[in-house]
């Protein structure tokens, strides 16, 4: 039961004067809603509640897979620094952002120093954690100073060695050498 | 009586509720602040020490207690809202003003967008390079590159002209004195865009506390808007000065001159706002549609002749081109974007340019509706917002300064709707946060 609209609720529109008499009464500009909108703001209402649990669940579905991946990357650390017997913080975690995929690589440096300052060792880390580690599929090394592109590694081992990762043969000059590490879990 | 008598113990409550909210709001704020002036930080960009005075009480800002401060903040915030219309306006004001000044003089809060500010000026005025065609690394030598996002080092600016020539005469102060123009700005522009939320509040007869509330001491507001210093705060001064000249126009008794020219700084207001930043554009249609009068056209074409004839000398035509800046940025993914959150609902891995299309046309239906209903009656303030709000949840680049676009116009809407879907997005956005101290990574 909408109650027909009042002149005021209408403004000028309505009237016969007004500079928009040439449209349809439907199409005319108003000052104010018409009441008897209620079955409208009851739809628009509707599909906001809707939506806000579509995104709120959205929401929280995003934050369950993140503490899924941080509890993977705290996995990540803990095998590197087990590994190596470093027990560095500051660490590069690189995940695999082209295919989706669950294989991380973390690299560090393989003597005390900045980040970045000395030789680096990366891990290529896959699997499921494990008494919170991860197994080790292979790995590579960096010259200090150095972005991880293939141009710059050297020494690879294990995985990294059969899909060809380093384009270098021996570590360069002032580099570090490169054993292989242990595949596996640590 | 039961029920006057509830009423009156609830009263009773009422200050020392108020009180620990207050607290809260307080000891949050100045953890932040205090931890994140000691630097080395993940949450704090690298930074000329400005806060380093403050650096001998805090610890080392981590995730976890930024977080922890931030959930309570956020309750607390939600707990004075709750009792906006029993606080004194002293109070109110009080409160918002401490929040501000104790962000303002601590250090840059999450993100370096201000350090690109001021590579971008610095690249106009010092190094004579326009930042519309060049990155910062076209200054790698300038002392200001090292504080530069390095996912930014190689983008030109896509902030309007306006207000890259507003940051122009921050340029020649050095890095220091830019980075403290830039948050004086930041902080003006918050202060300015509050008085105007509340005077507009008020020209609405609507409760301005509670607007000054929503806004002043709104979490993203403070610690991440104005703790960044950004500008999308500047982009609001603008919007609110636009929506309070057209209300005042809207309340003048009878068409005059006074009338004609306050829609024309209306237009032109608008037109400000978005050579600060593109999206304040969302404002003018709702105008128009409203007044249905030409001085708002009239004077946002004005302006846009103007300003863009300067920028063009400035610039060149490269100043100018908006759309261009506006396509390259909706091109962004984020993790924080709601379309990114849907997709990994999905099962995909993130947005594909279908996507972006697919955002593109219910943005475009949504606008529409909203046109429509504001062409018939509906709340043009509220229009506004849900379009600002619309605008920020389909981007797929979301960042917590753009849920602040919506945030003034729906504290002051007649439709409340758009207030509580504005603080909601804002609520999952915090939520979203979280899983750093669900799964902190170490």
């Amino acid at each position: 039961m909408s109650k027909s609209p009042s002149a005021s609720e209408q403004g000028l529109a309505g009237s016969p004067r007004d500079r928009w008499g040439w449209l349809p009464e439907w199409a005319r500009p108003l000052e104010r809603e018409r009441r008897g909108l209620g079955s409208l703001r009851l739809a628009e209402t509707t599909i906001l509640i809707l939506l806000a649990i579509f995104l709120a669940v959205a929401s929280v579905n995003d934050i369950v897979q993140q503490t899924h991946v941080n509890h993977r990357l705290s996995a990540d650390l803990l095998t590197w620094r087990t590994l190596t017997g470093h027990d560095y913080v500051n660490l590069d975690t690189e995940q695999d952002v082209k295919t989706h995929s669950t294989r991380d690589t973390v690299c560090g440096n393989v003597s005390p120093g900045a980040p970045g300052e000395r030789a680096q060792v990366c891990l290529m880390l896959a699997g499921a954690v494990v008494k919170g580690v991860r197994s080790v599929s292979g790995g590579y090394y960096l010259p200090p100073y150095r972005a991880d592109l293939r141009a710059n590694r050297y020494g690879c081992f294990g995985l990294a060695a059969e899909q060809a990762l380093c384009a270098l043969g021996s570590p360069p000059a002032g580099s570090s050498p490169s054993p292989s590490l242990t595949l596996g879990r640590p | 009586m039961d029920d006057t008598r509830a009423h009156r113990g609830t009263r009773s409550w009422t200050p020392a509720l108020a009180g620990v909210f207050t607290l809260v709001l307080l000891a949050a704020t100045l953890e932040i602040v205090l931890d994140g002036a000691v630097g080395h930080s993940p949450l704090i960009p690298k930074s000329p020490g400005i806060a380093s005075w403050l650096s001998a009480v805090g610890e080392r800002l981590g995730y976890r207690v930024f977080l922890i401060a931030l959930l309570c903040y956020s309750g607390a915030f939600l707990g004075i809202l709750l009792l906006a219309r029993r606080i004194s306006t002293r109070w109110a004001i009080a409160l918002t003003a401490a929040l501000q000044l104790i962000v303002f003089v601590g250090p840059v809060l999450i993100s370096t967008d201000v350090f690109s500010y001021i590579a971008y000026a610095r690249m106009g005025v010092v190094h004579s390079i326009d930042p519309y065609l060049h990155g910062p690394n076209a200054i790698s030598g300038d002392p200001v590159y090292r504080y530069v996002g390095k996912d930014w080092v190689k983008v030109a600016t896509a902030y309007g002209p306006l207000y890259t020539l507003l940051s122009y005469p921050l340029a020649p102060l050095g890095v220091v004195g830019a980075l403290w123009g830039m948050k004086l700005e930041a902080l003006l522009a918050s202060a300015g865009t509050l008085a105007l939320t509340w005077r507009c509040a008020r020209m609405r007869n609507l409760d301005p506390k509670l607007a000054l509330i929503v806004v002043g001491v709104n979490p993203l507001w403070v610690i991440y808007g104005l703790g960044g210093a950004h500008n999308d705060l500047i982009m609001t001064l603008f919007l609110m000065g636009a929506v309070a000249l057209t209300l005042a126009s809207e309340m003048a008794p009878t068409p005059d001159l006074g009338r004609a020219r306050r829609e024309m700084y209306a237009g032109a207001a608008v037109l400000g706002a978005t050579l600060i930043k593109a999206t304040g554009i969302a404002l003018l249609p709702f105008i128009l549609l409203r007044r249905r009068r030409l001085a708002p056209l009239l004077g946002a074409g004005l302006a846009a002749v103007l300003l863009a004839l300067i920028a063009y000398i400035v610039f060149g035509v490269h100043g100018v081109d908006i759309v261009s800046a506006l396509n390259r940025d909706a091109a962004f993914v984020g993790t924080d974007s709601f379309p990114v959150e849907i997709a990994h609902l999905f099962g995909k891995p993130g947005v594909f340019p279908v996507d972006h299309d697919l955002l593109k046309a219910g943005l475009v239906l949504i606008v529409v509706h909203l046109m429509w209903r504001t062409w018939r009656g509906y709340d043009w303030v509220a229009a506004s917002a849900w379009t600002l709000l619309a605008i920020a949840v389909t981007s797929t680049w979301l960042l917590a300064w753009y849920t602040l676009w919506s945030l003034p116009l729906a504290a002051i809407s007649r439709d409340r709707r758009v207030l509580y879907a504005t603080l909601a997005v804002q609520g999952l956005f915090i939520v979203h946060q979280t899983a750093p101290l669900l799964a902190p990574v170490s």
